[in-house]
């Protein structure tokens, strides 16, 4: 099991390596969040610069996620590189963990990259405790829109509708997560923001770069993205087809 | 050949008349790297004579050496215990002596297995390759029913390869050739029915009988992001086979695609893809391989080629089950051929005995111009009308 389980690593770094460009162009949408809100008067608009740096962080691993991860099974099942894996040896789940693995690394290099950014531009300074938590949040965080994209091709089989879907599921996150926590649209939009996927991660973020004002609203989500996780990842394992056909 | 019993006397032999031994005998295999000058490498393990074994080294045994290492023994007075058990990568594999054949020699097979479905073997003036009835079944497929909603794709089919055999599965467009195939690989779940392969239950074991078989997809894809030699080396993995860059290099050779190493798959001919698919298909041995439309898009030269790997690949004991749409390489390559139709399985016999059986059928003569061949049997059976 080490070897299959270790060749399948292997493989899937060797092709994170290949996209390390993507990688790069995922990060562009973070960092432009970041620029752009720089100021006292945007950063406050978005409750602080730990909000900001959690939706950065946010678009960060959704971009990775729902674009890289789920584009990529999609295209891979319509090519037929599944069906060729699933006639050797190596259990299913072997298959799945090792790409989620490779997302997670992915998600990790992001949020590390988006802090260390973000706090040079915001002027805070993260204790390494902080960090730490950083981390812990990047996986959770990563977990609720890895999970969403499982379900995505859980739910559509054809590469070119997940393709489609998930732009434009992207791009409404996005916008709920701009408009909705700056207030722009109003107070109902900016509580259904709140509750998103990307405004849960985002306050989650945000409640750990400002530990002392731990919130109860961080609590529950944390919650929130614990629920999206079990629902999401449940919908896409369960209707989940290696066969694009 | 004369052994004695004592744990620290152990004697190299060398049973296949090679230079260097491949084999030793001892008292206990922890005895024999004594006498093997390279690293002991245990894959198989005779039980020749109570308290004793017989220990192979060498990653190039294969069951047809194997088959002569005990036979022999047999043939030295040696005795050779009637069952013998045959460790293979830590799996077990029980042999019997099938056959004694009258130029001495012996033929060994798998154990039946209980229950296993007996097919009867088809009269042909072709030697089979070590093809004995009821125990030399590498394959049973029985009453296999395989269903996409309301559509049986296949339905109750049985057959059997024999070892050593390639056997094709004919049939147009739709007949359930792929769906056959991808029960018996697993990537479907049948409805109904029973798969064994090499005595292994593979709907109740998939993972320990798809590490038996070697597969080639009717379409291969791998990822695209991927050089040849990751390919190979990701998939010898999955298999239990750690290759070095060097083995990885010598095996690439082999094939002529040592240059293409550091290509990506799709920058690869269709001959050179299906060359490198055929390559990985049997990395690691396996005991059956299957094919599916192996030569389909593939020029003539690439074709011939691909049939003479085939060929080799059964030479050196392996047995193969193929779809194809083409009857040229059905008659040149296939044992025995089955064709199915909506899927239900009409016909088992060698090439010779099908255009025999069915030459007088009036659905054939009335296909057929001049001298019937497996292509007029084949649309004489199945209907002219062009399927989708």
């Amino acid at each position: 099991m080490r070897l299959v389980l270790g060749s399948l690593l292997r493989a899937d770094f060797l092709v994170f390596l290949q996209h390390r460009r993507a990688l790069i162009i995922s990060l562009m949408l973070p960092v432009f969040v970041l620029a752009t809100t720089s100021g006292s008067k945007a950063t406050d608009k978005f409750g602080g610069a730990e909000f900001v740096i959690g939706l950065a962080i946010a678009y960060g691993l959704l971009s990775t996620s729902l674009i890289g991860y789920a584009l990529t099974v999609a295209r891979d099942r319509e090519k037929g590189v599944f069906q060729r894996l699933r006639v050797t040896p190596a259990p299913t789940w072997t298959i799945m963990t090792s790409r989620l693995a490779m997302q997670a690394v992915a998600n990790l290099i992001i949020a590390i990259a988006v802090v260390v950014i973000g706090s040079q531009i915001h002027h805070i300074s993260p204790s390494a405790g902080q960090y730490s938590l950083v981390l812990l949040v990047s996986i959770l965080s990563g977990a609720v829109f890895l999970s969403i994209a499982q379900a995505l091709v859980g739910l559509v089989r054809s590469a070119d509708s997940v393709q489609a879907i998930a732009r434009v599921l992207f791009a409404v996150l996005i916008l709920l997560g701009l408009l909705g926590q700056s207030g722009a649209l109003g107070s109902f939009w900016s509580s259904v923001a709140r509750w998103t996927p990307v405004g849960a991660v985002m306050t989650l973020f945000a409640g750990v770069l400002n530990l002392h004002a731990w919130y109860s609203r961080d609590t529950l989500s944390l919650l929130a993205c614990l629920g999206y996780i079990v629902v999401f990842a449940g919908i896409g394992i369960r209707w989940f087809q290696w066969d694009a056909r | 050949m004369q052994f004695e019993d004592s744990p620290y006397r152990a004697q190299a032999l060398d049973p296949l008349g090679q230079d260097d031994p491949l084999l030793a005998m001892a008292s206990s295999p922890d005895f024999v790297s004594e006498l093997l000058p390279l690293p002991l490498d245990v894959l198989y393990e005779l039980g020749i004579a109570p308290a004793l074994r017989l220990v192979a080294a060498g990653i190039e045994l294969r069951d047809a050496e194997l088959d002569a290492i005990v036979a022999a023994c047999w043939r030295a007075g040696t005795p050779v215990s009637e069952k013998v058990q045959v460790l293979r990568g830590g799996q077990a594999r029980a042999y019997v002596v099938a056959e004694e054949r009258e130029d001495g020699s012996l033929l060994l097979a798998p154990e039946p297995v209980p229950n296993a479905q007996r097919t009867v073997p088809a009269s042909d003036g072709r030697a089979v390759a070590a093809a004995v009835p009821d125990v030399a079944g590498i394959l049973q497929v029985r009453d296999l029913t395989v269903a996409y909603g309301p559509k049986r794709a296949v339905d109750a089919v049985s057959l059997e390869i024999r070892r050593g055999e390639i056997f094709g599965l004919l049939g147009p467009n739709g007949a359930g050739k792929t769906s056959t195939l991808s029960a018996i690989e697993g990537l479907v779940r049948p409805r109904s029915g029973t798969i064994v392969l090499d005595g292994i239950d593979s709907r109740r074991h998939p993972n320990q009988a798809r590490a038996r078989m070697g597969v080639q997809l009717q379409a291969t894809s791998f990822q695209s992001e991927l050089k040849i030699g990751q390919i190979v080396r990701l998939y010898a993995g999955l298999y239990g086979v750690a290759l070095s860059g060097q083995q990885i290099v010598d095996g690439l050779r082999v094939i002529g695609l040592e240059d293409e190493a550091r290509k990506p798959f799709k920058q690869l001919s269709g001959g050179q893809q299906q060359r490198l698919a055929l390559f990985i298909a049997v990395v690691h041995d396996p005991a059956l391989l299957l094919l599916d439309e192996p030569t389909a898009g593939l020029d003539p030269q690439s074709r011939r080629q691909l049939w003479g790997r085939i060929e080799h690949i059964r030479q050196e004991g392996g047995s193969i089950l193929l779809t194809t749409h083409s009857m040229e390489e059905a008659q040149a390559v296939c044992d025995r051929v089955a064709i199915i139709d909506n899927g239900t399985l009409l016909t088992t016999e060698t090439p010779h005995d099908l255009i025999e059986k069915h030459k007088n059928d009036p659905r054939v003569r009335e296909v057929a111009r001049g001298d019937v061949t497996l292509e007029d049997v084949f649309i004489g059976l199945t209907g002219s009308e062009i399927r989708d």
